[in-house]
């Protein structure tokens, strides 16, 4: 089916947001690649002719960026942030403990095509590492526990209650402790 | 031309002081003193990228130092570029961009005339780099052009050419930092115009031609700079041969009317000369077979057969055919040939096929047969209406210049073409039209009627016109107003304010040409929708205006010299009407020769003339008529019927087959020679091999049969007629760009605007009924493709790997609604004939339409019907309507 | 301890506080706009937000009211206010937090941005990562929109302003304003030479101006209490407000803490941090961001403004303040930081382009014990080379790791090559060829 059916309001919306179509041709990636897990072939050439862009040009574009994925994927795709300040505190530790408890380095899949890993650039936890980011959620301050209980959360729920939410670091005190109170 | 008002600035560069217009970049004012400034991105082409960081230099008072190619010049700038600073920055960053280079020159095709050699060279650029060189996989890419990546400088002037001066986008930098690469689109092997822009542009051997590859070094090549000969656009490209074989062609930036641009056909179609099939020697008829002989007795059969026959018929026994392709000195030497030596008119040239037309047409209206503009005007322009013209795959380089216009100059483009807006592998011009108009093709005249009547309608003709000529303007309002807007709805779909909001702006306009082409100048309403054009711009009050004009494209490379030349029946050289006594009498003066008097037949004419018998002998040059007319002309039998048939050929056409003598030619690639293009610029062909085999100039035959008919016509070369020619014809006494293109003739545009209208005024301001059409039937168009010229070019091994077979275009809806895929066989049945062709899906080709490319046309031209103009005796066949069936 | 008054901080540190409309309102949000819209000529509010001195907080620091002051004051068409939210600079995690917990304070200071500057239209470019951002902001605007905060007729004065989410998709080289504006209309990231710059021809072409997530945030503020309060906070003149620090690595309490600018490392990290994770002394640290030149002990005491850590050799950059302690390999922090820049390289200019690769390439080499005492000389000059000779600023951000731990710990480069040499572990290859 094609994207303009099935998301036929949603890709609307997000055309009627820009001046300019191509301004849409990521948010129009990101629902390609929400609905196969990647941007197929045939969604690249649907979104070219959306945006009244040649397939080349999707293409530039979406090679440019590192959150598309152009093949297939795991179900959850574990990146692990591997910059100097996740490094300073431990982010190789993390993919030594994922390599041991689900033996695949970073670039790999597992064989049940359940996990794929890959290290990536800062995310933006650099106060909560060591993290990782699993499809769209964060996981920060991991331990080892942390981690086993994340995995077997997402492989028998497929998602876990670990993950971070609306993010703040210190988290707010009583105001009784607070350092600065 | 627009008054240059550009206030200039003064800047010193390197202590010398210099003045150059406001916003010219520093490298371009550095330049202009003969200071080189080192560059790999940088092209005066495209807009500034100011990537690769070669042209940094010192600018007073700035922290940094700057790219030249980005930084605009200011008034007391001091700019230096030989510094220890700058060339250490230069040397560095020469040192950044060979890092990763694979330095495989010595198997490198860019090697000898590759830019980052020769730095390397200026700055004994040595480097310190020691670590792995990054290595992308070598992928196939496409049939004619290679890519190696591991050469590449990441400049992307491919890429910002294929989309600032092409408008194609088929370029992407893929991937990120020093992995980006050049591709196309995934794993897909490149798919588009092939213009070789990228190939041209790439500063390294990044982007190179196959059919040239691993073939030579540079400096092992001769090179010969010469015209184009596959359209009326008179490219000028550097054909580059060792000893007899043709290795490659470029164009140089700056070169020529193209600026250095060319198409596929111009950069990849040169090998049609040296096809194996060209004809090498002499032959004749012996007992009904074609076999070889000799020069001599080739010549000496023709001088008897052509005495014999002249003695019992008359000149008015002989006709003559010959290609818009020769050199103005074949055509005139032909014309001369068979009105001095022979004594008939019966003469004609393929420029009968549809620009004599627009020819006709402006001789009424104007009084001259040339554009009265140039491509200069065209890229001033700030109204440009293309009526008909598939610029792109017809006249690609005047396309760029209309891109040029629209997207660098802001010009505003009206399209009356029969495409739609699509984004596909190929620019589209009416991607770029602000006020497009979408006509079947027979329908042309419809639109133009559309502007016509919105001028009329709101009051948007000239006063001046209306005072001076209120019969005219009355004439005209009343045959628009014959019908209604909603009429003109019915008949082409377009509400009526698209139609006033364009002839608004076009009336606003100071700078208006229109532009047209095959499309309607090849319809039956060839020269009607010329004069109607002409009367459009007249009653707006552009035509005589500077910078304004009407612009036909030629087809044929030298479809305009043709006319010029007098190698058509109605014209002496200099289009002087034959019949014009003082013209006579000076050409008989100037050729020492008495001219027949008797109007002359055109090609069919002539060929009915065969078919009845009072024709009796013809010359063909360059011509196949067997295969270009529809069957109901009856081409072959007529010529079956002619007691002599003398072909001058490159190849052993169907026509030549027929004849009694065949004469191998020889092609542009070997001959010296001028072209006039379709804005009428005379230029330079000059041979870049020897004549193939036996093979010679078409003039030489012209030449050496005079003199064995007693009436000598002598030239020793090529450039004696041209010599002959300028004493004839004002407009060649000097070669290359004629110095002002003509004007508007007052005299003659105050004839036909008191009078000159009247004849046929209704009949052409009679909108066309839209063709009902049976379901299951198509409107069958049949014109030229972007990888093709005539049957020449099908000859070319590099075009026939970019379309290898004729396939009729069809829009996807009706693809889907005679449940057909790409590549399905069909079979075409009209009123004339049938034909089994394959089709091909494209969105850009209208609903209801299709269209079949004419060079693979011998099936398909059955399916036309002719009609012949009766005022131009143009034949026109180029739309039919078709049934469509799908076969195993 | 000194007391310091929350300003950006103090909504979300307040226990229960969810980040809500009805929350944000409670402590008087969106009385900012109120009070202005329509009440204060936009180019009050321009003058208003250049007295206060407020400077961008996304790295480079440009005076706010300023750079609203160089839009084109008579064009008649659109123009576009960009709220860069691509915050990716390692060592930084302030604005996450700004928009995940409070997010309506940012809507605020865009509404008021737009007012200013007479924008109708408002991207927010939020880096693709940030998807629970993302997700908060959309349904924060929605409550806004349904407010008559944002959209047509804001609160019945009949100015509009649209707010819109508009994600990135992974490119650090989108935080820098033109590569953000040439990603916003789709295309790469690639930064655009300047001039011209994004205030007269910005995205699609029209007057524009990037403002960073942290620097809106405070526009509720200064309208609220006035420039003259603002300015007065911190260091004036030249560098007012607080800044949210974002303090990584070896330290106790990692995190986030506002605090006024001029505070010293030394107090954020040993009175608001917690002090060092091991109580190991300090070695090193970064005072904003990885763009910013290492520092070390001797500068703990630099104050934590602009013009005093440009001062100290580093800039102030993004406030993302990484912190390493003794025992760390300062050649393997120095990789890992060029790693990234290598990663992160849009690939249009040559130097910056080739000259990460390069310098990765040497980097991995000497840390594997391969290096050779030239490599030394050769990284300095490619830094050199590299540093001002490109078309944005990351050409100047990525040679700073190496320039300054060669500065500062070139012995232990010298080190591994002494190592590398001692165990005769390199190969001899030919020095200078082409």
């Amino acid at each position: 089916m094609k994207l303009s059916e099935k998301y036929r309001d949603e890709i609307a919306d997000i055309l009627s947001r820009y001046p300019v179509k191509r301004s849409a041709l990521i948010p129009l990636l990101y629902v390609a690649q929400r609905d196969q897990g990647y941007v197929t072939e045939s969604a690249m050439l649907e979104i070219a002719k959306l945006l009244r862009l040649t397939p080349p040009q999707v293409y530039e574009t979406i090679t440019f960026y590192t959150m598309f994925n152009l093949k297939p994927m795991g179900k959850f795709h574990l990146q692990v942030c591997k910059s100097l300040m996740c490094a300073l505190v431990g982010s190789d530790t993390l993919l030594g403990w994922i390599n041991a408890k689900i033996g695949i380095a970073p670039g790999e899949t597992t064989a049940d095509g359940l996990f794929s890993l890959s290290t990536v650039e800062c995310l933006a936890a650099c106060g909560t590492g060591p993290m990782m980011m699993v499809n769209d959620d964060y996981y920060e301050q991991l331990t080892e526990d942390k981690l086993d209980r994340i995995l077997s959360d997402l492989r028998s729920t497929g998602t876990s209650p670990l993950k971070s939410g609306p993010f703040m670091w210190p988290e707010p005190l009583r105001s009784t402790d607070s350092v600065i109170g | 031309m627009p008054e240059s008002t550009t206030p200039t600035v003064r800047l010193t560069i390197d202590g010398i002081t210099v003045k150059v217009p406001k916003g010219t970049l520093v490298i371009e004012a550095a330049r202009r003193i003969g200071v080189m400034i080192p560059h790999f991105c940088y092209h005066p082409k495209l807009k500034p990228d100011a990537n690769c960081r070669m042209c940094l230099v010192e600018i007073e008072k700035m922290p940094k130092l700057q790219t030249a190619c980005s930084t605009p010049v200011d008034e007391g700038m001091s700019v230096r570029t030989a510094t220890t600073v700058v060339n250490d920055a230069h040397r560095s960053v020469l040192e950044f961009i060979l890092a990763n280079h694979p330095l495989d020159c010595p198997v490198c095709d860019q090697g000898g005339k590759c830019d980052l050699q020769d730095f390397s060279h200026q700055y004994t650029a040595t480097s310190r780099f020691v670590e792995t060189k990054r290595i992308f996989q070598k992928e196939y890419f496409s049939p004619l052009i290679e890519t190696q990546m591991n050469r590449c400088v990441q400049c992307l002037r491919c890429v910002r050419y294929c989309d600032e001066v092409m408008d194609v986008k088929a370029l992407a930098p893929v991937g990120r930092g020093t992995m980006t690469e050049i591709k196309h689109f995934g794993p897909h092997p490149l798919n588009c115009e092939f213009c070789g822009g990228c190939v041209q542009i790439c500063p390294v051997g990044a982007i190179t031609s196959r059919l040239s590859m691993y073939e030579y070094r540079p400096w092992m090549l001769k090179r010969a700079d010469t015209i184009c000969g596959y359209c009326g656009d008179g490219c000028q490209m550097t054909v580059q041969t060792k000893d007899q074989e043709l290795i490659e062609v470029n164009s140089a930036h700056g070169a020529g009317r193209n600026n250095g641009d060319l198409c596929a056909r111009g950069f990849f179609g040169f090998h049609a000369a040296s096809h194996p099939d060209r004809l090498t020697h002499p032959l004749i008829r012996r007992n009904g077979a074609l076999v070889q002989t000799t020069w001599e007795e080739a010549l000496e059969y023709v001088a008897n057969r052509v005495s014999e026959l002249k003695d019992m018929h008359g000149g008015q026994g002989f006709g003559g055919l010959i290609s818009g392709r020769c050199t103005n000195e074949e055509l005139y030497v032909f014309q001369k040939f068979m009105r001095g030596a022979i004594g008939t008119n019966n003469i004609d040239s393929s420029a009968r096929y549809g620009h004599v037309n627009s020819l006709h047409a402006m001789r009424l209206v104007q009084g001259t047969h040339r554009w009265t503009v140039t491509f200069d005007d065209v890229l001033d322009a700030d109204v440009l209406v293309l009526v008909g013209t598939n610029i792109t795959e017809t006249n690609p380089i005047t396309g760029l210049k209309v891109k040029e216009a629209v997207k660098k100059r802001r010009a505003t483009l009206i399209t009356i073409e029969s495409l739609e807006p699509v984004i596909d592998t190929m620019s589209n011009i009416a991607n770029l039209s602000h006020h497009h108009f979408r006509i079947p093709p027979s329908e042309m005249q419809n639109g133009i009627l559309g502007l016509l009547k919105a001028v009329i309608e709101e009051n948007l003709i000239l006063p001046d016109i209306s005072q001076r000529y209120p019969a005219y303007v009355k004439a005209v309002t009343t045959a628009l107003r014959a019908f209604s807007w909603q009429d003109l709805h019915r008949a082409t779909g377009i509400e009526p304010d698209s139609f006033i909001q364009a002839a608004k702006v076009l009336a606003a306009g100071r700078r208006v040409i229109v532009l047209t082409g095959q499309v309607l100048l090849r319809s039956e309403r060839g020269y009607a929708g010329s004069l109607t054009l002409l009367d459009l711009l007249m009653l707006t009050g552009k035509l005589d205006q500077p910078g304004c004009g009407f612009a036909p494209l030629a087809e044929e490379n030298n479809d305009q010299g043709a006319v010029e030349m007098g190698a058509i029946a109605e014209f002496l050289p200099g289009a002087c009407f034959a019949d014009n006594a003082a013209d006579r009498e000076r050409f008989m003066h100037l050729w020492k020769r008495d001219l027949p008097l008797t109007v002359g037949a055109s090609l069919v004419d002539m060929l009915h003339r065969a078919q009845a018998g009072s024709l009796k002998a013809m010359f063909i040059v360059g011509e196949n008529p067997v295969a270009s007319l529809p069957a109901q002309i009856r081409a072959e039998d007529s010529l079956r019927k002619l007691d002599l048939l003398v072909c001058q050929e490159l190849f052993l056409t169907e026509t030549a087959a027929l004849a009694h003598v065949v004469l191998p030619a020889a092609s542009s690639m070997e001959k010296n020679g001028t072209f006039t293009n379709t804005e009428g610029h005379v230029q330079a062909v000059r041979p870049s091999i020897e004549p193939i085999g036996e093979s010679r100039p078409d003039w030489e035959v012209f030449a050496a049969l005079s003199i064995l008919l007693g009436m000598p016509m002598e030239y020793a070369e090529s450039k004696d007629i041209l010599k002959e020619i300028r004493g004839a014809i004002s407009g060649y006494t000097s070669l290359g760009p004629t110095p002002l293109p003509p004007k508007v003739d007052r005299t003659a545009m105050d004839r036909y605007l008191s009078q000159g209208y009247q004849p046929d005024l209704t009949t052409r301001y009679r909108l066309i009924a839209p063709q009902s059409r049976p379901d299951g039937t198509l409107q069958m168009g049949f014109g030229q493709s972007l990888f093709h010229s005539g049957k020449l070019s099908t000859r070319s091994k590099g075009l026939l790997q970019l379309e290898g077979n004729g396939r009729l275009r069809i829009n996807p809806v009706d693809a889907a609604r005679f449940a057909l895929m790409d590549g399905d066989r069909v079979r075409l049945c009209s009123t004339s004939g049938e034909m089994t062709t394959e089709i091909k899906i494209m969105e850009r080709v209208p609903q209801g339409t299709a269209w079949f490319p004419d060079h693979f046309g011998q099936a398909a031209v059955g399916l036309f019907e002719c009609a012949i103009d009766p005022i131009t005796h143009v034949p026109s066949f180029r739309t039919a309507t078709v049934s469509m069936m799908k076969v195993a | 301890m000194p007391r310091h008054e929350l300003i950006l901080l103090k909504n979300m540190s307040e226990p229960g506080y969810t980040g809500s409309l009805v929350d944000y309102e409670k402590t008087g949000g969106y009385q900012a706009l109120r009070k202005t819209l329509g009440k204060i000529a936009p180019a009050d509010v321009t003058a208003m937000v250049r007295k206060s001195g407020l400077r961008g907080r996304g790295g480079a620091g440009f005076p706010t009211g300023v750079k609203w002051g160089f839009l084109p004051k008579d064009y008649q068409g659109p123009r576009y206010l960009c709220c860069n939210a691509d915050e990716s600079e390692p060592g930084t995690f302030k604005d996450r937090q700004l928009m995940e917990r409070d997010p309506h304070q940012v809507l605020e200071g865009i509404v008021l941005s737009c007012y200013a500057i007479g924008a109708e239209t408002a991207f927010i470019y939020i880096r693709g990562e940030m998807v629970l951002g993302s997700k908060i902001l959309e349904h924060a605007i929605a409550e806004a929109r349904a407010a008559g905060y944002i959209g047509k007729n804001i609160l019945g004065t009949g100015l509009h302003a649209d707010v819109w989410v508009h994600r990135g998709a992974g490119a650090y080289i989108c935080g820098e304003e033109t590569a953000l504006l040439e990603s916003l209309e789709g295309k790469r990231g690639l930064p655009r030479t300047k001039p011209p710059f994004p205030a007269t021809h910005g995205l699609y072409n029209k007057p524009t101006v990037v403002n960073n997530v942290e620097t809106l945030a405070n526009l509720p503020h200064i309208m609220s209490r006035g420039p003259e309060w603002f300015a007065a906070i911190g260091s004036p003149p030249k560098s007012t407000g607080t800044r949210v620090f974002c303090v990584s690595g070896h330290v106790k309490r990692p995190g986030n803490y506002e605090v006024p600018m001029g505070v010293t490392v030394r107090e954020l990290v040993y009175e608001h941090a917690g002090g060092m994770r091991s109580d190991k002394p300090i070695k090193a640290f970064i005072p904003g961001g990885a763009s910013a030149p290492f520092l070390t002990p001797a500068h703990l005491d630099v104050k934590l403004d602009f013009e005093s850590v440009a001062a100290a050799g580093s800039m102030l950059g993004s406030g993302g303040v990484t912190v390493m302690e003794e025992g760390t390999s300062m050649v393997w922090a120095a990789l890992r930081l060029m790693e990234f820049f290598y990663h992160e390289s849009c690939g249009k200019c040559s130097p910056c382009r080739e000259g990460s690769a390069w310098l990765v390439q040497t980097m991995r080499r000497i840390l594997a014990k391969r290096g050779r005492m030239e490599d030394l000389e050769t990284l300095l000059d490619l830094c050199k080379n590299i540093a001002g000779r490109t078309i944005c600023a990351f050409g100047d951000a990525e040679v700073a790791p190496i320039q300054s731990t060669l500065k500062y710990w070139r012995q232990e480069y010298v080190d591994l090559v002494n190592e590398a040499e001692a165990a005769n572990l390199i190969r001899l290859e030919p020095a200078g060829r082409p």
